[in-house]
């Protein structure tokens, strides 16, 4: 373990976010909202902790990160970066109670979209700004951005990547780990200002548009408006969020050989087809079950349960109805997609389509050697062969997820919450999504849990995010240990 | 720059290594799931499974916008498969391959453009024999490297307690004895580009700067007088050891040659005149002193067995042996086995990167040299009429710290470079430059017309 390097790494991290914040700073004297001082004084704590710690650590010669280095900096630097997030909640006296704060904070970092806010509308619009903001960085990753940033960062960089990353198998789409990094990022940025310019031409105000793009992109969820994109009343703007919700759920590589050249490559993805089949189905069976019972006309129906199904699978949380109003049938779809998640590679939560495909793979087999007591068989994706290290881990990932979900909803229970709530908030958090439902459902926020609670579901929104492994080797004594 | 490695053994893990380091686009192609796994662990590279036999496998790694293609796997066949194809897919590559079998050597035409298209072929054993009987000529050097085609050597010596210069301060060293140039210290695992202000430490070990012509006058100053060899044993018969026997065969020298294997011994005595062929075991300690180990001024352990080179040196050391030169491949025991005492180390895949690096830096750079573990490289360059540092004194280039020009050969003559020093174009630099300058110095070398 290098202490000083991670330590080094985090106060560049905290620094850098700091800067970062300038661009709320912006928004907060265009619209003169008083938030100003708030941001500048963020500003300021940020960057001079983090400048003060770079220059105690500065120096560093050896750069080589090994494994535990970047589960280590990882980690802790999603921590810190939470608490830089909470300054200007904190400061601006938008969220006054830490805990809170750093919920909203974390959540927004996680893309989870889950809030404590009870009425967003009335907030500094920078404050809402830099809400969507730390939803739009850590959709794809505030070490992925520095891996691209930071020219030291070579073979370090494919540690921390690895540990951010969530996916069970990771390619460099590059030779270099950095020029990957930076490819990713200007995907991102091309999707978003593509979603922003499509959001404008849908008649949505400009500074709406940037906020809703840098939560739609990310799978995030924070909205500026209490009724979230519902508050639009527009089938236009639904649509177009709900085209680029699916596609921030598609891997990110795919998108890569779509622009370098291989479209095929992007239909012939046995986990593309899958996430797409079941978004059909799904949006199929919510249709029929929300037609006539809650809808009258075929085309509403149709429009609120693919955006429902959409926003949920891809763990983006954005809701233009109350789905609580929803028969219990559709309750229920929504509530199993908040486990499944978009593609692997992808900014969206939850186990994710390719864990899902080859455990179900997996299963086949065994049954299958039953049958077949000597046949050869093998799990494999497409053509490819899956390893047996990979499917272990893929085991172990999945069994650990629904462990922590059992143990966080019933501690959640513990803690006074309904049967409903309790899970759906334990799942919606650990899958990153936002809405739940009874108590923290689509209209509600989560203001109501007790402080305990806020907690356990800050560190499952951090669990699911970085794919529990990461976070959880760091609990092992193992770990620590020279 | 991207460059595409087939193979992932030490040749091509170590070629990789290099030019990630020095920021290029590396992909790297091998077979072995384990390996390719390390790869990704330790190196920033691409890299893939399969077989860079395979077509579809070089177009997947860019075969089509790759400058190099590098096929270093331990298969001759493989190798001059993977240039053929990469010929076709892409025929402005410059393909290297490495070939072991002396009879594909031999047949030159072969490999010409035309029929399997390699620029390049790699062979570490001749290298290595060229290396070792380079090192026989000066006893005590831990490793020579020519440069301008011999007329100036870099000779790196290995400095102990006892030696005159342990202690001293370079800035002392030229103004007593005359020029005596030091290139670069290597202390322990880190590689110093020294200046006036450093001092030698005893277990350093030093890279001299010297002319061939003043080779005898510099090593008696370093007291290491040119002893005339004449005894010494070979062990081991593969390929290497057999070339290095046959080489001495024609010298006057009284040399022996050890190997277990009856039949290596049996035809290696048809092939040889004078040499002494022993069938025995090289690690056998009364063997050696039977073959009077203790008045050989040489022992050459080039067995296939890395491990046993070692051990089979340091015996002889105990029995008095003069010197040793070991061959060791793998490279991560280069800094120990120095460190044991061991005084000269060969490496065959040192020798291959080395080639390789000098193929990709040609055209600026004339030769180049990987010094240990490749932290540092000497690198021999013509200044160009164009490049920034002609015509200026050195004091006012802009040269990276980390870098420094060690001696300018202009005709016949070296110069020692000080600040004020002007480079004329044509003169021949040489240059000790730390890994993460490389980049640096070359754009430094480069013609300025080129960044237009």
């Amino acid at each position: 373990m290098k202490t000083g390097l991670i330590v080094y790494m985090i106060a560049l991290l905290v620094f850098y976010l700091g800067v970062s914040m300038f661009l709320p700073l912006f928004v907060a004297l265009v619209y003169q909202d008083g938030s100003a001082f708030a941001f500048f004084v963020s500003i300021l704590i940020a960057c001079c902790l983090g400048g003060v710690v770079y220059l105690f650590t500065r120096g560093q010669k050896d750069f080589h990160l090994t494994h535990r280095d970047g589960l280590a900096i990882v980690t802790f630097g999603w921590i810190a970066a939470g608490f830089i997030g909470t300054l200007p909640y904190l400061l601006s006296g938008s969220i006054p109670d830490f805990t809170m704060a750093y919920f909203e904070s974390v959540s927004g970092f996680t893309t989870t979209g889950a809030s404590i806010l009870k009425d967003v509308q009335h907030l500094p619009p920078a404050v809402l700004f830099w809400r969507a903001q730390t939803q739009w960085m850590g959709g794809m990753g505030i070490i992925v951005l520095s891996i691209a940033i930071l020219p030291f960062l070579g073979i370090g960089g494919m540690e921390l990547y690895k540990a951010e990353t969530p996916s069970p198998v990771v390619d460099k789409l590059t030779p270099r780990i950095s020029s990957t990094a930076k490819l990713l990022w200007k995907i991102y940025i091309f999707l978003t200002l593509f979603l922003i310019i499509l959001l404008l031409l849908g008649g949505m105000p400009l500074y709406d548009s940037i906020c809703h793009s840098f939560a739609a992109m990310p799978t995030g969820g924070f909205s500026t408006k209490n009724v979230s994109v519902g508050y639009y009343q527009s089938s236009y703007i639904d649509y177009v969020i709900l085209l680029f919700m699916f596609i921030a759920g598609v891997n990110f590589s795919l998108h890569y050989k779509l622009v370098s050249g291989h479209p095929k490559q992007f239909f012939r993805d046995p986990e593309f087809r899958v996430y797409l089949y079941i978004t059909v189905i799904a949006i199929l069976v919510v249709s029929a079950n929300i037609y006539g019972t809650v809808y009258p006309r075929i085309q509403d129906a149709l429009r609120y349960a693919s955006f429902q199904v959409v926003s949920i699978m891809t763990t983006t949380g954005f809701v233009t109805a109350d789905f609580e109003q929803w028969p219990v049938f559709s309750q229920l779809i929504l509530f199993v997609f908040m486990f499944l998640g978009g593609m692997a590679g992808s900014t969206a939560g939850g186990i994710k389509i390719m864990r899902i495909i080859l455990l179900v793979k997996h299963c086949y087999l065994e049954i299958f050697r039953i049958i077949h007591p000597h046949a050869t068989t093998m799990v494999k994706l497409g053509r490819t062969p899956v390893s047996q290290t990979i499917m272990r881990s893929i085991w172990g990932f999945f069994i650990l997820y629904l462990v922590i979900f059992m143990i966080g909803a019933i501690a959640l229970a513990a803690l006074g919450l309904d049967i409903i709530s309790a899970l759906t908030a334990m799942a919606t958090c650990l899958g990153n999504v936002g809405p739940g439902l009874g108590s923290v459902g689509p209209m509600d926020n989560y203001s109501v849990i007790p402080v305990t609670g806020q907690w356990i579901l800050i560190v499952s929104m951090l669990l699911g995010r970085l794919e529990i492994y990461t976070i959880i080797v760091l609990l092992m004594p193992a770990f620590w240990r020279k | 720059m991207r460059v595409i490695i087939v193979g992932a053994g030490e040749v091509g893990y170590h070629i990789a290594k290099k030019l990630s380091d020095e920021k290029r686009d590396v992909v790297l192609i091998d077979k072995d799931p384990g390996k390719i796994r390390r790869i990704n662990e330790n190196l920033d590279v691409q890299a893939f499974l399969g077989s860079g036999t395979s077509p579809k496998m070089l177009r997947q790694a860019g075969i089509q916008d790759a400058q190099l293609l590098v096929a270093a796997t331990d298969m001759d066949e493989v190798n001059l498969i993977a240039c053929l194809l990469a010929r076709n897919l892409n025929r402005y590559a410059v393909k290297i391959a490495r070939v072991r079998n002396q009879e594909y050597l031999q047949e030159k035409s072969l490999f010409s453009k035309d029929l399997l298209g390699v620029d390049l072929i790699i062979n570490t054993q001749s290298m290595m024999v060229e290396t070792i009987l380079n090192l026989m000529d000066i006893p005590g050097a831990s490793e020579v490297i020519d440069f301008l085609g011999g007329a100036v050597k870099l000779v790196s010596f290995l400095i102990f307690e006892d030696s005159p210069l342990a202690g001293k301060k370079l800035s002392e060293l030229s103004n007593q004895e005359g020029k005596l140039l030091v290139g670069a210290i290597v202390r322990g695992h880190k590689i110093l580009i020294p200046n006036g202000n450093d001092t030698i430490q005893p277990m350093d070990l030093v890279y001299f700067v010297i002319k061939k012509s003043e080779l005898d006058q510099t090593l008696s100053r370093l007291h290491m007088p040119a002893k005339p060899m004449r005894n010494v044993i070979i062990v081991g018969a593969g390929g290497t050891g057999m070339a290095v026997a046959k080489a001495l065969d024609q010298r006057r020298l009284n040399v022996k040659l050890i190997d277990q294997d009856g039949a290596k011994c049996k035809e290696a005595n048809r092939l040889l005149e004078k040499v002494v062929v022993i069938k025995g075991d090289g690690g056998d300690r009364d063997l050696l002193i039977e073959e009077n180990a203790r008045a050989m001024d040489m022992l050459i352990a080039v067995t296939d067995d890395e491990e046993s080179n070692v051990l089979i040196s340091l015996l002889a050391k105990e029995l008095g042996t003069a010197r040793t030169i070991t061959r060791v491949s793998k490279l991560s025991y280069m800094h120990v086995v120095s460190n044991v005492g061991l005084d000269t180390v060969i490496n065959p895949r040192m020798a291959a990167v080395r080639a390789i690096l000098q193929y990709i830096r040609r055209g600026k750079i004339i030769s180049v040299a990987p010094l240990r573990e490749e932290q540092a490289e000497a690198i021999e360059a013509e200044a160009l009429e164009t490049s920034d540092i002609v015509n200026v004194p050195l004091s006012k280039v802009d040269f990276p710290p980390g870098a420094i020009i060690g001696a300018i050969l202009r005709g016949d003559a070296i110069v020692i470079p000080t600040g004020s020093t002007v480079v004329l174009p044509h003169d021949h630099l040489i240059i000790f430059a730390v890994q993460k300058v490389i980049n640096k110095v070359e754009k430094l070398l480069t013609v300025k017309l080129e960044y237009f």
